[in-house]
């Protein structure tokens, strides 16, 4: 068996209250290298805590979290950071730009923590934007783009690390069709280039673009067209 | 593990400037109450140093050699009589150098006989000895002092606020002012003497002309000595009892160099008070920067969550913050430096002085650091705190 690139096993996660709140009920899930994967699922499924949590932005209340086959509960914050810094690249639907920054500045945020310095840091944030066909916009300032150029800003500066798994929620969900079907064409091209996708979605063209749908209903896995294994 | 979060120093000070760039009002309102601070408190240790060394210096140069005598008992406005032979008396002292009797005569100056009498002025006329100059190691500024001939004759020198009173700043044509009742010639003018101030505002005459003119009845009323300047104390001890022999304690005894270094007291006490009024502004502008990053990191949740989704450490995070708070402390403390410095430079140069900023100056803008780490520390921390999820959810 190949190694997983994530694998959850067994994953709740439970908010303390009265009553509490579960948000995800005993998930397994494992994707393995290379996967184009839709998340989909009514609002409040769990979808976003999913993310989170094989993100390492989270920890499960219970159960296990394997990234590239290591167990990241052994693991303390500056250790996870390290770990997104290196392997992951996020991508929201609030784009989350640095109003006071350029496009170019913005995009090479992604590789600031890994302490490249920022010369190294620019170029290859310029190549990152001229893939996603915002070489002419650099020097832009966020305010002054258009949504779908946001997306595509903030999904350069998810891959401008070439990370191994980029993990993105609801990236059309503030998009028109056009500007959505050019968003799944970009993350179509990076699962060409070998990078793990995982995707929410509400959208079922979205989800239709993908190879491989999972369901969450109530914070539980629904339903999953081609996972490889269930508990 | 081998991936780990680097953050480089140029990058955390890029990091630190963002967030002032992004709010530059907001950022230089904050920094303004510590530049107040730190200006006022470099402003007037600045002001009052260069003034302190001025002093000093003038009280080197005038030296403290000099003690005047006087009866103590006064009467209004004028000046009591001493003995006549105390002059005598305390030329005989060893550690005396000079000594000169002048008396406060009754009458006044005018420029011409025209002046209505109710115009008196603050000028007095005094009866002098020839050796006055002398005792106070004083110049002429025009002209001669009188000698012993002069005396006999009405010729006056004036002090240098006499004659500016006067509007006489020049003694190339002769030069007459009408004293009692009678015309003197004006023969000299006196450079400021800052340790008698008397003199300075005084239209000097010889004794013999004051006795047969002006009907002056040859009481002195004031005696200055020079002492040797290792025996200025001995001779301040008995200068009382040989000026005046059976009436010692009616003798007043001062040191005009005294009043100069009073000035020096008197400035420092006020100073402490500005100086603890530019502390206040100190804390308050750091309570300001504060109550601003607190802001800050509210208003930029969603920013700290991106970042810690981008690999930032809760460390880094914190240092984000913490390096902002210091650099808008660092920069509003600079700014008072150079404003407080600015000030010092300015008036100094207005009154003649060295400019001196003393290193407690330099204290001000170290304390304005410190004060920027302290206001910024408990923000730092709470943006480090921050969970990512909930820095995600927040908008
Ligand atoms: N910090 C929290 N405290 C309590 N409950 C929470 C917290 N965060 C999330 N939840 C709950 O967990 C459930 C799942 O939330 P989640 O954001 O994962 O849903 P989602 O599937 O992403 O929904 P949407 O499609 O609307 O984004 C929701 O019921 C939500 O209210
Ligand atoms: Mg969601």
């Amino acid at each position: 068996m190949s190694k997983a690139v994530i694998e959850l096993r067994d994953v709740v996660r439970r908010y303390p209250g009265d009553p509490p709140v579960e948000s995800l009920r005993e998930v397994t899930l494992r994707v393995e290298p290379g996967e184009l994967l839709a998340v989909m699922g009514p609002s409040g499924s769990g979808k976003t805590t999913l993310l989170h949590i094989a993100g390492t932005l989270d920890r499960p209340s219970s159960g296990s979290v394997r990234i590239d086959g290591v167990d990241t509960s052994s693991m303390n914050d500056g250790q996870l950071s390290g770990f997104r810094a290196t392997r992951l690249g996020f991508v929201f639907q609030q784009f989350y730009l640095i109003e006071g920054m350029t496009v170019l500045d913005n995009v090479a945020a992604g590789l600031l923590y890994r302490g490249v310095d920022g010369r190294q840091r620019r170029r290859q944030a310029a190549v990152a934007l001229e893939r996603v066909g915002l070489g002419h916009r650099l020097v832009h300032r966020p305010a002054q783009l258009s949504g779908g150029e946001r997306q595509r800003t903030a999904i350069a500066r998810a891959v401008v690390g070439r990370p191994k798994v980029v993990l993105a929620d609801e990236p059309t969900g503030n998009l028109d069709s056009a500007s959505g079907i050019a968003i799944v064409e970009l993350l179509r091209d990076l699962h060409r280039d070998g990078t793990t996708v995982i995707v929410i979605t509400h959208s079922p063209v979205v989800a239709g673009a993908m190879d491989r749908r999972v369901e969450l209903m109530d914070g539980r896995v629904e339903r999953d067209t081609g996972g490889p294994s269930h508990a | 593990m081998r991936d780990t979060s680097r953050l480089a120093a140029a990058d955390l000070l890029a990091l630190a400037s963002l967030g002032l760039r992004m709010r530059r009002l907001r950022a230089a309102l904050s920094a303004l109450g510590i530049s107040i601070g730190v200006a006022a408190i470099v402003g007037v240790l600045g002001i009052t140093q260069s003034s302190q060394s001025d002093l000093l210096a003038q009280i080197d140069r005038l030296g403290t050699n000099l003690l005047t005598v006087q009866n103590g008992r006064q009467f209004n406005g004028g000046e009591a009589k001493l003995p006549t032979a105390a002059r005598l008396m305390i030329g005989h002292i060893p550690a005396v150098e000079h000594v000169s009797a002048t008396a406060l005569l009754t009458g006044a100056v005018y420029r011409s006989d025209l002046v209505p009498s109710y115009e008196t002025g603050g000028i007095g006329v005094r009866a002098t000895d020839v050796a006055l100059l002398d005792t106070l190691n004083g110049r002429v500024l025009h002209g001669t002092f009188l000698n012993a001939a002069m005396a006999n004759y009405p010729a006056t020198v004036l002090g240098f606020g006499a004659a500016r009173y006067l509007g006489i700043d020049r003694l190339d044509e002769p030069t007459r002012i009408w004293i009692g009742r009678r015309w003197f010639t004006v023969v000299g003018i006196l450079e400021p003497l800052p340790l008698a101030p008397e003199i300075d505002q005084s239209a000097l005459i010889g004794w013999p002309i004051a006795q047969s003119a002006l009907a002056f009845d040859g009481f002195p009323t004031r005696i200055y000595v020079w002492a040797a300047t290792d025996q200025v104390g001995a001779v301040d001890a008995i200068l009382g009892a040989t000026a005046n022999p059976e009436n010692p304690e009616q003798v007043a005894v001062s040191r005009p160099s005294d009043a100069l270094a009073a000035r020096l007291a008197v400035q420092s006490s006020s100073t402490t008070l500005i100086i603890g009024l530019g502390a206040i502004a100190l804390l308050v502008g750091g309570v300001g920067i504060a109550n601003v990053m607190f802001v800050s990191v509210l208003e930029r949740r969603s920013e700290i969550g991106l970042r810690r989704a981008l690999g930032a450490t809760r460390p880094q995070i914190a240092a984000q913050f913490l390096a902002e708070s210091l650099l808008l402390s660092t920069i509003g403390g600079i700014i008072g430096v150079a404003a407080g410095t600015i000030a010092t430079a300015g008036y100094a140069t207005l009154q003649g002085w060295t400019i001196l900023i003393p290193p407690t100056g330099w204290a001000a803008l170290i304390a304005a650091i410190a004060i920027g780490a302290v206001a910024g520390l408990y923000p730092a921390l709470r943006a480090a705190r921050l969970a990512p999820t909930d820095a995600l959810r927040s908008t």
